[in-house]
């Protein structure tokens, strides 16, 4: 049986996040479990007279990968990969697995072998979307292991992440999202001019540095669902602590309670109830990844609560979140690092946020106009 | 669910089949399902120290296109194939069908378009591999559809098809080595061979072989395997062939087809059901018309017809002929889009005469164990 959710999504995302046009070719990777998504966005394609294919595998090779192979085999970059970051003009990633800890317990050295080679494709492909390119969208296929990870079964996950993208019967997908993209512009204009943002909640004061910097509106274009906006801070400006309520994963393994605090821009003292070791692996991965590359507010407010599973969760309706490691290049950013660790910091019940010294947010609002937010 | 005959069917394709080596680029695609497989097949090349990329082509992607595709779109060959083709080492393609008549209903000119389209990209890969530069092969995997398709359950056509590939052997390696010693002996007696011809009900068909290579085929290529065939010279074959199978393209069929050639051409082409896709075919193009191959089946392990076209051409005793563009390396010349093989079974009654000597009688050639 067909979901006409999923053929809501295909049109949303070749329509309005890339924009697909007559002639484009167009890559829909995914695993198996999101073949009908996979599918109903070729369809999609082909009636926009774009020139789609698929590249979809079978669950488990990653974990094959990292039994079988040699480390050159690990190392090695498909010329496959590298045309098609070099020669598509859109591509979707589907997330979506059928085991999201299937890797939790490999071999550590080896993952990380993987997953450099892997980031180095990613960011080959960074670089043609960041010029615009390249249009790409990432969104992810519910699948039972990702509706366990969110307490939720997955016919009650399914109507979330319908419900985050605006896609229900009924939803005009397109007009809502317009409209998000619509405000998200206002306010991502109205903090360019902000010097330093003060966040202030549970155990949390941190000052963070964002002048010079570029923010930017997520609407929809890169992401599916989405709702945030960002900037990349002043890598020397972040003082103070803060605390993250909620669990911070990472690659299927999490870090419970993390407390950080900073000075100078720098992580100078991390505690963690549950995973601390792996919390200080992470921070020693290079020197950047003690530095903030993102800070953000997520402000899509059908997504109300933690899935662990950070495209929802970072967009989470009146968090903010800031990553450790890596930061934007569109943002302005000097911090380099293989880690981009997002964490999410929960302001919704008795949080505010200062710009400049004047209160700008409060329990997990702006305050202030655009008034629309509440997306 | 594991299945430890996955993992030794993997291996033969990977250390048989293929010969994957360190540093090759070993592209395995399964059409429809067949993950299972897709899984060991793709340890295996990396036990090997190949490169692998794993790729499920999916049928309903495959139908949208043939619905609602614009010729541009139908022309099209996606890149990540043609670089495959133009630059791959190794190319695995695994048969698993979800649903065998799922492009019954297309329209047979979108079909024809498709078709035509990929034409150029067989023949590079045909080419390539006839030179050595690349090494492909097809593998029938048993799904619901397959079986349904022989009139059995999954588990009953799981092993007709694991008996047909020998691994129900313990060495089903050296049981295809030991195969290949026997093809080898029917080579000898065709290949010194100017005319061929074949004897049975409603048949009586000359074809020239005079110069042509006839290529021994032993697990290699396709998987399971077993068929000797050659390319017949383009404007030798006359007389008439009644095919004992029904003749299928894509989830088309036609039923007690009967063909008559007139100087290597068709020149009456008749079925007791589906006529008019049996004309649309020959109608593709000029080499549409004309013999590209022609072949006996060889594997005796495979004894009922199961609609499954590759194990229907290896059953030993019988012989099919394919309309269309011959393959790189017997000699053959016959270009076309088409390339469409129709069995007929010769194990009631058959009788070969090579050169006017017969040769072969009731499904076995004389003298060969």
């Amino acid at each position: 049986m067909r979901d006409p959710r999923i053929d809501k999504l295909a049109e949303l995302i070749t329509g309005y996040s890339l924009g697909l046009r007559e002639g484009q070719v167009y890559r829909i990777d995914g695993e198996e479990i999101a073949i009908p998504l996979a599918v109903a966005l070729y369809r999609a394609a082909i009636r926009r007279g774009a020139l789609p294919y698929t590249r979809i595998v079978p669950s488990g090779l990653d974990e094959i990968e990292l039994q079988e192979a040699s480390e050159e085999q690990l190392a090695h970059i498909s010329e496959l990969e590298r045309l098609a970051s070099d020669r598509l003009d859109a591509w979707t990633s589907l997330w979506g697995t059928v085991n999201t800890r299937s890797l939790t317990r490999a071999d550590p050295e080896r993952r990380r072998l993987q997953l450099a080679t892997h980031y180095r494709m990613v960011n080959r492909r960074w670089e043609r979307i960041s010029t615009g390119d390249l249009a790409w969208c990432g969104t992810l296929y519910p699948s039972q292991g990702h509706a366990q990870d969110a307490e939720m079964s997955l016919a009650e996950f399914e109507d979330f992440v319908h419900g985050a993208c605006h896609t229900h019967e009924g939803d005009d997908p397109i007009a809502h999202w317009q409209s998000v993209s619509a405000v998200l512009t206002a306010r991502a204009r109205e903090f360019e001019d902000v010097r330093e943002l003060r966040i202030v909640g549970p155990e949390t004061d941190l000052r963070v540095v964002v002048e010079g910097r570029r923010w930017i509106p997520s609407d929809g274009r890169q992401n599916m669902p989405d709702g945030e906006i960002f900037t990349s801070p002043v890598e020397t400006g972040t003082s103070g602590q803060i605390y993250f309520a909620f669990p911070s994963v990472f690659q299927g393994q999490e870090v419970e309670n993390v407390r950080l605090r900073f000075e100078d821009g720098r992580v100078v003292h991390a505690e963690a109830s549950a995973g601390e070791d792996y919390l200080r692996s992470l921070l020693d991965t290079d020197s950047g990844a003690r530095v903030l590359g993102e800070v953000a507010f997520g402000l899509n407010y059908e997504i109300d609560r933690f899935t662990r599973d950070i495209l929802f969760d970072e967009k989470i309706g009146g968090t903010m979140h800031v990553a450790l490691g890596g930061g934007f290049n569109e943002a302005g950013t000097e911090n380099k690092s293989d880690l981009h660790w997002d964490l999410i910091c929960d302001l919704r019940e008795e949080g505010e946020v200062y710009a400049d010294g004047e209160l700008v947010w409060k329990s997990g609002a702006f305050i202030s106009e655009p008034a629309a937010e509440r997306v | 669910m594991f299945d430890a005959r996955h993992k030794k069917l993997a291996e033969v394709l990977v250390g048989y089949s293929t010969e994957v080596r360190p540093g090759d680029i070993v592209r395995i695609e399964a059409v429809g399902s067949g993950s299972p497989l897709v899984r060991e097949v793709y340890a295996a090349a990396l036990r090997a120290g190949g490169h692998p990329e794993a790729n499920l082509v999916l049928d309903e992607t495959e139908e949208a296109l043939l619905r609602e595709g614009s010729d541009a779109q139908l022309e099209w060959i996606r890149p990540d194939l043609e670089w495959t083709v133009d630059e791959g080492d190794v190319w695995m393609m695994i048969d698993a069908p979800v649903n065998t008549k799922r492009l019954t209903g297309v329209d047979p000119a979108k079909m024809g378009t498709r078709l035509k389209a990929r034409s150029p990209l067989q023949t590079r890969y045909l080419e390539r591999s006839a030179a050595g530069d690349f090494r492909w092969v097809i593998c029938g995997y048993a799904t619901e559809a397959s079986a349904q398709d022989a009139g059995m359950s999954l588990r009953q056509f799981e092993d007709v098809l694991y008996r047909a590939a020998f691994l129900d052997q313990d060495d089903p390696v050296a049981a295809w080595m030991s195969f290949g010693e026997r093809l080898e002996s029917v080579g000898s007696i065709l290949d010194t061979k100017r005319e061929l011809r074949i004897v049975g009900e409603d048949t009586d068909l000359k074809l020239g072989v005079e110069g042509r290579t006839w290529i021994r085929s032993k697990g290699l290529r396709n998987f399971p395997d077993g068929e000797i065939f050659t390319g017949p010279i383009e404007t030798s074959v006359e007389g008439t062939i009644k095919f004992t199978f029904p003749a299928m393209m894509r989830g088309r069929q036609a039923h007690g087809v009967q063909l008559r050639f007139e100087g290597g051409e068709v020149v009456e082409a008749t079925a007791e059901r589906g006529q008019e896709f049996l004309r649309e075919m020959i109608a593709l193009d000029d080499g549409a018309r004309r013999v590209g191959e022609f072949a006996f089946g060889q594997n005796d392990a495979i004894t009922a017809y199961t609609g499954n076209l590759l194990l229907d051409e290896k059953i030993g005793g019988t012989v099919h002929l394919a309309l269309g563009r011959s393959v790189p390396g017997t000699g053959g010349e016959n270009e076309s889009g088409l390339h469409w093989d129709i069995v007929c079974d010769l194990r009631n009654g058959g009788e070969v005469y090579a050169d006017g000597e017969l040769v072969y009688r009731d499904g076995r050639f004389l003298g060969v164990s």
